[in-house]
């Protein structure tokens, strides 16, 4: 620039001072006059060269004029590019959809960001603001249109709001909008700007947490969260108690933050319960412990405290969470439960002991009856009347006495719920019930099937099961039917790991539909026998149950009654 | 046929029972009765100090035992019976006799070395001619 200046003068010096000198060699022919010549041309230099330097001043300052504004031109050009590239920057960078309201005009224009994070398309999207608050969810448009309407207003500074936007796909979407206003010269608010940043993972994540947070501010349990390290081989210092925690031990989360869960130990804290706590803290182990706890007015209550170590992602020992449950009550039940199982046990062992004292004193002067009616059998009795008498007397002395032995019976099963079981050959005894009641077998010679194939050894207790069979048959013989001839059918099986005996009679059977309660019960009699006493079943299942077995009846009047009886087949 | 037995037991219907028993079956020459436990180791202590005289008095062969008497019971008998102070008369059998239907009776009843049999109330005479298989 500077050099064509310089060029442009030394041309126009070069040129007018070749005219110059040309016009002086011309002036030289014609003119003689040696004087004038030389003087006029020397003038014509002077000329051209003060002329070349006023030249030379007026255009280096021009230059110097035009070299600033260049400089300024430039300087502003660059400005423009780079804000240009740091937007193109920023835009590509942001994830965040950005609008432009034109809000005279009502233009509304998007990036493309409504295309690349709610999947509108470019000629989807509206170019007004209706577009936009239609997809606002119906719940926050209100409350969202009020809060940036008094921003547009200028009656609040900032805005930022969140709401949920629909997506084109229905769904809808979290965001956070934030916008600032243009305004023109009178402050009037022309131009909106704003940028929408998707927040749905945030905010689900938000809610999560505040959901799983309700498990710790609504729990009725106490949550207790404390630092990792003890000072002073103390419980570490707490850091976080719930609501439930100050219900229970009165103590604000203010007033407890900070100190060591010590100080609600009580006098009456178990000691070693205690020791257990603090050793496993020692070893950073999970530990469960029961005791007495102070409240803050130093009322006492039974807690049951677990105190877990919690491990950062560096496996490092970073805090404990403690939950704690007031069991006051349970302890109280449970101690109640405990008093009653006592006192439970200490009347049933009087009770017992009073029905042993009872029976031996009942059989102990019918025992001299019966001795001294022995005695008498030997005596020869001529009075007719007194013999009548004595045999009353006798009947009804040995009446009394089995019916006391039979209750004698029944208090001996009943004090002895575990008893010795064996396995017994079911046909061995079945040989020593017929031998017993041979007699009767021989007199009324019914048929008996028996059928013990499938199954022929029980594990059971050798005396209760003889004397169940015995009660069985001798109740068939009894109860048998007087129109047909009596017959006993006795099969054993095995279902799964039981033995099933199945006793069956074609005799009078037992009305069930009037008795189905009462076939088992004590002293329950069904049929005016003279012999009857309502004793035999009730033994037979008393004893079935005190070997762990169950007992069924089926009974059909005069054609026979079914008993079933299980027994578990292993101990 | 034995020479002397002793019938401990606080009832006297019993007591006599024992007696007529005994004697229809001709079990024993001679019976002698105790209330309780406390007055039949006052007779055995009698005998222990004739015998110092030299004056020697028969002992019983058989004890009659009943469990439940006021004063001393058969099992407070029994104890004292068989310890050092009565060691002289540790030949003496003694048979249960009871109404008792307790189980653990029975049980208890073999810890004593010198009770030979449990039996059950009455006395009856097949009652002692069983006994009198078990002591030939």
């Amino acid at each position: 620039m500077k050099s064509k200046t310089n060029q442009v003068i030394i041309i126009y010096i070069l040129i007018s001072m070749f005219v110059a000198i040309v016009s002086h060699k011309l002036l030289l022919q014609y003119i003689s006059n040696e004087k004038i010549p030389l003087y006029t041309f020397t003038r014509d230099i002077l000329f051209i060269l003060f002329t070349g330097i006023i030249f030379k001043l007026i255009l280096s300052k021009n230059d110097n004029r035009n070299i600033s504004t260049f400089e300024k031109i430039k300087n502003s050009n660059n400005e423009i590019k780079e804000s240009n590239e740091k937007y193109d920057i920023v835009a590509k960078a942001t994830s965040d959809t950005i609008w432009d309201w034109k809000i005279e005009d009502d233009n509304f224009s998007w990036n493309k960001g409504i295309e690349n994070v709610f999947g509108y398309k470019q000629e989807e999207v509206g170019e007004n603001s209706t577009w936009w608050f239609d997809k606002i969810h119906p719940e926050d448009s209100i409350k969202m249109s009020i809060k940036l309407y008094s921003f547009i207003e200028q009656k609040t500074e900032k805005w930022q709001d969140q709401y949920r936007f629909r997506c084109s796909d229905n769904s809808y979407k979290y965001v956070l909008d934030r916008g600032f206003l243009l305004k023109d010269e009178n402050g009037k608010a022309i131009r909106m700007i704003g940028a929408i940043q998707d927040i749905t993972k945030q905010k689900e994540e938000e809610q999560r947490l505040k959901l799983l947070e309700t498990v710790i501010t609504q729990s009725k349990d106490s949550i207790i969260i404390t630092e990792a390290d003890s000072i002073d081989a103390k419980i570490p210092n707490i850091i976080y108690v719930n609501p439930a925690f100050s219900i229970m031990s009165g103590y604000e989360s203010v007033e407890i933050i900070g100190k060591s869960p010590d100080l609600f130990n009580s006098p009456n804290s178990d000691v070693s319960e205690l020791e257990k706590l603090l050793k496993a803290i020692k070893n950073k182990e999970e530990c469960l412990i029961e005791t007495i706890s102070y409240t803050k007015n130093k009322d006492e209550y039974w807690v049951r405290l677990s105190m877990i170590p919690i491990y950062n992602a560096d496996n490092e020992l970073s805090h404990w969470i403690s939950i704690q449950r007031d069991i006051t009550e349970e302890k109280k039940q449970e101690k109640e439960k405990e008093q009653l199982i006592r006192e439970l046990t200490q009347n049933n062992k009087d009770l017992k002991q009073f029905s042993y004292i009872t029976s031996h004193n009942l059989r102990a002067p019918l025992s001299n009856l019966t001795g001294l009616l022995n005695l008498i059998e030997d005596i020869t009795i001529e009075d007719q009347e007194l013999k009548e008498i004595l045999s009353g007397f006798n009947k009804s002395t040995h009446q009394l006495n089995d019916t006391i032995n039979d209750l004698v019976k029944v208090i001996i099963i009943k004090d002895n719920p575990s008893i010795k079981k064996e396995a017994v050959l079911i046909k061995e005894i079945f040989e020593n019930v017929f031998s017993q009641l041979n007699f009767q077998i021989e007199l009324y010679k019914p048929i008996i099937k028996l059928n013990f194939e499938k199954i022929s050894v029980i594990n059971t207790n050798k005396a209760y099961i003889e004397s169940i069979l015995l009660n069985l048959l001798t109740n068939s013989i009894k109860y048998k039917s007087e129109n047909r001839k009596l017959k006993i059918t006795i099969t054993t099986e095995e279902i799964d790991d039981t033995v099933v005996l199945i006793f069956k009679d074609n005799g009078i059977g037992i009305d069930l539909v009037r008795n189905r309660d009462k076939v088992f019960g004590l002293y329950q009699r069904f049929h005016n026998y003279p012999d009857s006493k309502g004793l035999g079943l009730y033994l037979v299942k008393s004893q079935v149950e005190t070997m762990g077995g169950t007992i069924g009846i089926e009974s059909e009047v005069n054609k026979g009654t079914t008993f079933t009886l299980t027994f578990k087949n292993k101990q | 046929m034995l020479d002397q037995i002793l019938c401990i037991d606080d009832d006297p219907i019993t007591l006599m029972l024992c007696k007529k028993v005994i004697v229809k079956s001709s079990f024993s020459n001679e019976i002698i009765t105790s209330q309780n436990g406390e007055e039949a180791l006052s007779y055995f202590n009698t005998i222990k100090h004739t015998n110092n005289q030299n004056k020697p008095i028969p002992q019983p062969q058989l004890i009659f035992l009943d469990l439940n008497m006021p004063v001393m019971g058969g099992w407070e008998f029994l104890d004292y019976f068989n310890s050092e102070e009565f060691s002289e008369f540790n030949s003496i059998k003694v048979v249960v006799l009871s109404s008792t239907i307790d189980p653990e009776d029975l049980e208890k009843s073999k810890q004593y070395p010198m009770v030979i049999d449990f039996l059950s109330k009455p006395i009856s005479q097949s009652m002692l001619e069983y006994l009198k298989n078990k002591l030939k």
